[in-house]
């Protein structure tokens, strides 16, 4: 146990969270909006983000629009505008970067950060540059942060979720067993409710009672991740702060809602052919292939119906994924049933750039649609995303994705600038009007 | 010859420039770089190419508009004279993370320049100063006016007891006589700093 170790912070690493990140962005943009119940997610139809006001009032996380409208009328329903949402994101990360190269960028709207060894540099005291990345981040982004520091990732993060919103939550070691005797065990990050009723019938309630368990018990009754997480707990840091930027995923999703769901075999298709030309698009920019897929249409009911399949060799193309798609999509589609969204996942992802010959020439095949598709992405480059599509995806493409109210799309695409269009708009957050 | 005069100015055209020995070995399909140099020997011979300072410098090349070619043998400025330029990015939005963007709508602030539809470019600061053109909430509705801050003259005093503002008190005034200043009650907050407006026509 290092929790009586010399010194507060052996390493002192950051968590900060956006405060309900979205809803946060759309008051930051819109005064009006300044002590409202706002809730975003508008074209999903269930509630994906809500400010503390709508909190307050009752409503939660994927309550559906139908229900809030019922229970809630003041309730201010916004659609999403990711756009913003991932602009906002991006400073974040560069504003915490102008203190520490390492930051990592955990999510859309958190990230971690080492700022081990940096008190000399920045000629501050831990508590102080926290205060100083806190400051900077509310006054210049306009919305709040909770933020955590302490000795390991797992316990910063338990910070970071202490006080919301806007909390500031420093836990150096000799101060944490106060905190975790009063956690249950299962709000702990990365411990979910399977684990957490496992441990539950060993007597552990909270997380001080897992971390005084003996190193044997933990590393025979649990598997490494558990491990980690019981050094972590214990203040030792063993997760380390992943500063490259980004430079590679596990995996890649896309996925869409449409409303209204939809029984027709072709348009549901086209749904998914559109969600494949998207990942592939990713996979690209980042050169990945991927060698395993899987794709799931969604029922109204919120069910998955889906299935993995297995690629003959890895690629990036969305023609080779549909080609495979095709074969099982009949066998997951069921006519009468309706579907509400389609998705795709590309797992196992590698270098595109390493390649291994098959013995029917389809590899060669696919390096052909590659050079066609460099092209593509020159010319997507160019004139926006979608200026070329899949003949697959020409539905979903020239159908909107949501009809009615949720049809209705972020501010920003209806309040262009000379020389904007649809596609392709100036990187920088538009506050609205003025007078 | 004409040939050879015809894909060197071909190559001019494109790049702006004259070609290396291993590009003209490309471009004439030559094996070695002393093919290229005998080739090239001629092409000066003929008054075509001059060479400088060990540097190709089109003379009489078909359809290459010579412009600003002072001092024979000038090194190609183009690389370490252009390391010190800034992009319109850097120009317009050097504090990238704070700064958002609004349009104009009305003609408050047309003496000042900026008309309806403009884009004006802000930036969200710790600190405002008077002078400075703000866009402030005001019943939670924003703003652009220019902020100030009146003074201690007695006149102003005297005015000010009229119209209920105190010395030093921040106001906002528009740039058109056509509106009245604004005196804020209790909802106003400055929110951020005009630091350019674009226009685009």
């Amino acid at each position: 146990m290092a929790w009586n170790a010399p010194r507060s912070f052996p390493r002192a690493i950051l968590h900060i969270d956006g405060d309900s990140f979205f809803a946060s962005c759309e008051v930051a943009k819109n005064p009006q909006l300044r002590g409202k119940p706002v809730i975003t997610g508008q074209e999903r139809g269930i509630v994906s983000s809500m400010t503390y006001e709508a909190r307050a009032l009752g409503v939660r996380r994927a309550m559906s629009l139908h229900e809030i409208k019922r229970k809630f009328p003041e309730v201010i329903i916004l659609p999403s505008d990711y756009e913003t949402y991932s602009i906002f994101s991006h400073r974040m990360y560069e504003i915490v970067r102008r203190y520490t190269p390492v930051v990592e960028e955990y999510s859309i709207d958190e990230c971690f950060a080492d700022l081990t060894g940096l008190r000399r540099t920045l000629r501050m005291p831990y508590p102080r540059i926290v205060a100083s990345i806190k400051r900077d981040l509310e006054q210049e982004l306009g919305m709040t942060f909770s933020i955590g520091l302490s000795a390991t990732k797992v316990l910063a993060k338990l910070g970071s979720k202490w006080q919301k919103p806007a909390g500031l939550t420093l836990i150096p070691l000799s101060d944490t067993r106060k905190y975790l005797e009063t956690t249950p065990i299962g709000k702990i990050w990365g411990i979910g409710p399977n684990t957490s009723a496992y441990l539950q019938k060993f007597g552990i309630q909270t997380a001080y009672d897992f971390t005084i368990r003996s190193e044997a018990w933990v590393s025979e009754k649990l598997s490494k991740p558990g491990y980690e997480l019981w050094k972590e707990l214990n203040g030792e840091s063993v997760l380390a702060v992943d500063g490259e930027s980004r430079e590679t995923y596990q995996s890649i999703s896309k996925t869409k809602t449409f409303t209204p769901p939809s029984r027709s075999r072709t348009a549901i298709f086209s749904q998914l052919s559109k969600n494949i030309e998207n990942a592939c698009l990713k996979a690209r920019r980042w050169n990945l292939s991927s060698s395993h897929i899987f794709f799931f249409l969604k029922t109204q009911e919120f069910k998955y119906h889906g299935c993995e399949i297995k690629l003959p060799h890895p690629t990036n193309v969305p023609q080779d994924m549909l080609r495979a798609v095709k074969d099982h999509y009949l066998s997951v589609f069921r006519s009468g049933v309706e579907y509400r969204a389609t998705g795709i996942t590309l797992m196992h992802l590698q270098d595109a750039d390493t390649r291994q010959l098959d013995l029917f020439g389809a590899v060669r095949k696919s390096e052909g649609l590659q050079h066609v598709f460099t092209s593509v992405d020159a010319l997507c480059e160019r004139f926006g995303k979608h200026a070329i599509f899949l003949g697959s995806s020409f539905y979903a493409m020239t159908h909107a994705g949501h009809s009615g109210t949720r049809g209705e799309h972020a501010e920003r695409t209806d309040a262009l600038f000379r020389g904007e269009n649809m596609r392709q708009r100036i990187g920088i957050p538009y506050l609205g009007e003025v007078a | 010859m004409e040939n050879y005069r015809e894909s060197l100015t071909r190559f001019y055209e494109k790049h702006h420039r004259m070609p290396s020995f291993s590009e003209l070995m490309k471009l004439w399909s030559y094996k070695t770089k002393s093919a290229v140099n005998y080739r090239l020997e001629q092409l000066i011979d003929a008054g075509i190419v001059r060479k400088e300072g060990g540097h190709l410098i089109p003379d009489r090349m078909a359809g290459v508009p010579l412009l600003g070619l002072v001092e024979a043998g000038f090194p190609s400025p183009a690389e370490e004279e252009l390391l010190d330029v800034m992009s319109f990015d850097d120009y317009l939005t050097p504090n990238k993370e704070s700064t958002y963007i609004l349009k104009v709508k009305g003609d408050s602030m047309i003496d000042a320049g900026i008309q309806e539809g403009d884009m004006v470019i802000v930036e969200r600061r710790a600190t405002y100063k008077p002078g400075q053109i703000v866009v402030a909430s005001v019943d939670n509705e924003y703003t652009m006016k220019y902020l100030r801050r009146s003074t201690s003259f007695d006149k102003t005093q005297d005015r000010s007891l009229t119209t209920g503002k105190k010395e030093g008190e921040y106001y906002l005034e528009p740039a058109n006589n056509k509106y009245q200043p604004i005196y804020p009650k209790e909802s106003f907050r400055i929110e951020a700093v005009v630091t350019a407006v674009v226009r685009k026509y």
